[in-house]
């Protein structure tokens, strides 16, 4: 049924997939500081062992991150997330064996280096700013906990890392939070969308059901006279509006932001005296400029109204030109004699001469009324793009 | 169908998904000209009736509940590339009327049409001229100049409505009988008739054309019905 469908993809993936990336960067990082450091370690050979842990966790993690989430049992989900953050406090907490204290205070960093704010991340896009700022924490606390005496550091020195680490995870958490909801958002709409693409399927049908007996009982109430022939009237005025609505499709009124499709303005117009022919595909003008035109058009069928039989038939063609759209109307009433109009503007009566030229001038473009005498009224209005 | 072989009469199909619209088109044309010779209430069967009984004209409702519109018209014309397709329709979108004449249909009529101005259309189609609606030149006219604005060089392929063919087409749009049309620009009856004809006539080539090329591009070569 909904063709355009298709799952979108699913945010959260993208952020695991950062996560990652920074694992696997801070890892070789690490890496390299390690290889350069290892000869001034109190135990160099745990340095490299710690570094063989981090290895395989991240190898482990960039595997198996994100871990499942719901339906299955929340264990699945916590069980990875905990250890990620119980094997990274541990080779934060390694440094302290690892590492001398007066190399420590002299500025080196920590064995892990950046690497210790992985779990942070995978926290933070796994339970959003709270689960961050926990992770955030847990890390940061370890990073305190080697860094002794503490008397031997700046409060600068040791508020530094925590600080950056609390800051990311509540940031982050915050970010997947609103990634989460987008989704949803995403999810719904395309739900919706699909939904409308089914009901205009069914509507498409009914309305063409609709439109055969209306139709039918116009025709035959017309042949039939009387009373009934009242009934195919109403029946006709009925079937000209719907038909008119039908005619345009799924159009769009809107296509874009301040852009009028005006082929579905103008057949709102449409019953049975005023007939509307158009192009097939959409005819684009500015919000602005396609309102004013319709008015213009109403104040020229309501001119017809005012001044012609009731019976009087009018057609609307609107013609889609690159430079320019032009919309005429015609009518069969008795027409006017030449000068009327002129006369009537003088006489300071406006009407047309207002509300249809003027409007139509106002937008650049040009207007055009012609009639004569017992042959109807031509206006044709030409708005530039 | 035996006494009508002899009389003259000529052979329509109706097509139509509505029983209410079958009996009735069959009983407006009860003692005229046109002898209805098939009724079908779907396209798979209208195809299948029409190798049948071959009919000249048919009468062509564009919403079906099995084959769009187009697929019908291209069925009946591969099956007799004379047949005269009327559409008559309750609701037709612009674009699925629009494709139905450049798939061959020569006429367009909606089903509120009186029961005068019906016959009238089936005499027309019969006779081969087109019977448009304000509508369809309105439709036939946004057509050309969407092909004149599809391409930034225009091809010498893109069908192109004469000056006169335009104008003609504007007044047909505009609710102008052919008579009219004639009085106003001094025209015979009989030459604005060619000029609607002609303005059909480019389109559905052009689009007979779109078709075969783009047939022998997907290697279906041997299957165009041109």
């Amino acid at each position: 049924m909904a063709e355009d469908a298709g799952v979108p993809e699913d945010y959260l993936v993208a952020l695991w997939r950062a996560v990652a990336v920074f694992r696997v960067a801070a890892l070789a990082y690490a890496a390299l500081t390690v290889s350069q450091n290892f000869t001034g370690y109190r135990h160099p050979l745990g340095g490299w062992i710690v570094l063989g842990v981090m290895a395989a966790w991240t190898a482990y993690t960039v595997a198996r991150f994100p871990p499942p989430a719901t339906p299955t049992p929340a264990s699945a989900r916590t069980v990875p997330l905990v250890a990620d953050l119980c094997v990274t406090a541990g080779c934060v907490l390694a440094t302290h064996w690892v590492e001398s204290a007066a190399r420590l205070v002299a500025g080196e960093p920590p064995i892990t280096v950046m690497w210790l704010g992985g779990p942070v991340l995978a926290w933070a896009v796994a339970y959003g700013r709270r689960g961050g700022l926990f992770a955030g924490a847990v890390i940061a606390l370890c990073n305190f906990l080697i860094h002794t005496p503490h008397s031997a550091y700046t409060l600068s020195q040791l508020s530094f890392a925590p600080g950056l680490l609390l800051l990311a995870g509540a940031s982050l958490g915050y970010l997947a939070r609103l990634a989460v909801r987008a989704q949803e958002a995403l999810e719904r709409g395309t739900r919706l969308q699909a939904a409308a693409h089914e009901r205009d399927r069914l509507a498409r049908d009914i309305h063409d059901s609709v439109l055969q007996v209306l139709a039918r009982v116009q025709r035959q109430g017309l042949a039939a006279g009387g009373e009934a022939a009242e009934l195919g009237r109403l029946a006709g005025e009925q079937e000209a509006a719907l038909r008119a609505l039908v005619g345009i499709g799924a159009a769009d009124p809107e296509p874009a932001a301040g852009i009028r499709d005006i082929r579905v303005l103008i057949t709102m117009l449409a019953d049975p005296t005023v007939t509307v022919a158009a192009p097939a595909t959409p005819v684009l003008l500015p919000a602005p400029a396609a309102e004013e035109l319709v008015l213009a058009l109403r104040a020229a069928l309501d001119n017809v109204a005012g001044h012609c039989p009731p019976e009087t038939r009018v057609w609307i063609l609107i013609e889609d030109e690159p430079a320019s759209v032009t919309v005429s109307l015609r009518d069969d009433g008795p027409g006017f004699a030449p000068g009327r109009l002129e006369r009537a503007a003088e006489a300071g009566r406006l009407g047309v001469a207002q509300s249809i030229l003027g409007r139509v001038r106002e937008l650049g473009g040009t207007a055009r009324v012609d009639s004569v005498p017992g042959q109807g009224t031509e206006v044709e209005l030409r708005v530039p793009r | 169908m035996g006494a009508g072989a002899g009389s003259g009469r000529i052979r329509l199909m109706v097509v139509d998904d509505h029983p209410m619209w079958r009996g009735g088109i069959a009983r407006d044309l009860e003692g005229s000209r046109y002898e209805v010779v098939a009724e079908a209430g779907d396209g798979a069967q209208a195809l299948r009736l029409a190798a049948a009984t071959r009919p000249e004209l048919v009468v062509l409702d564009l919403h079906l509940p099995d084959l769009g519109g187009v697929a019908v018209i291209r069925g009946l014309l591969a099956e007799n590339p004379e047949v005269r397709i009327l559409i008559l329709s309750a609701s037709g979108e612009y674009q699925d009327v629009l494709d139905a004449v450049k798939a061959g249909a020569t006429g367009y009529l909606l089903k509120s049409a009186a029961a005068a101005e019906f016959r009238d259309a089936l005499d027309r189609t019969a006779l081969g001229e087109p019977v448009f609606t304000p509508g369809l030149a309105g439709l036939v006219l946004g057509e050309y100049r969407r092909l004149a604005a599809e391409r930034a060089v225009p091809s010498a392929e893109t069908p192109r409505l004469t000056l006169r063919e335009t104008e003609v087409l504007r007044l047909v749009a505009s609710g102008l009988s052919y008579k009219q049309i004639a009085q106003r620009l001094s025209l015979s009856h009989r030459t604005v008739q060619n000029h609607v004809q002609n303005t059909l006539n480019k389109l559905q080539l052009h689009n007979r054309v779109e078709l075969a090329r783009y047939a022998i591009r997907e290697g279906l070569g041997d299957d165009v019905e041109a």
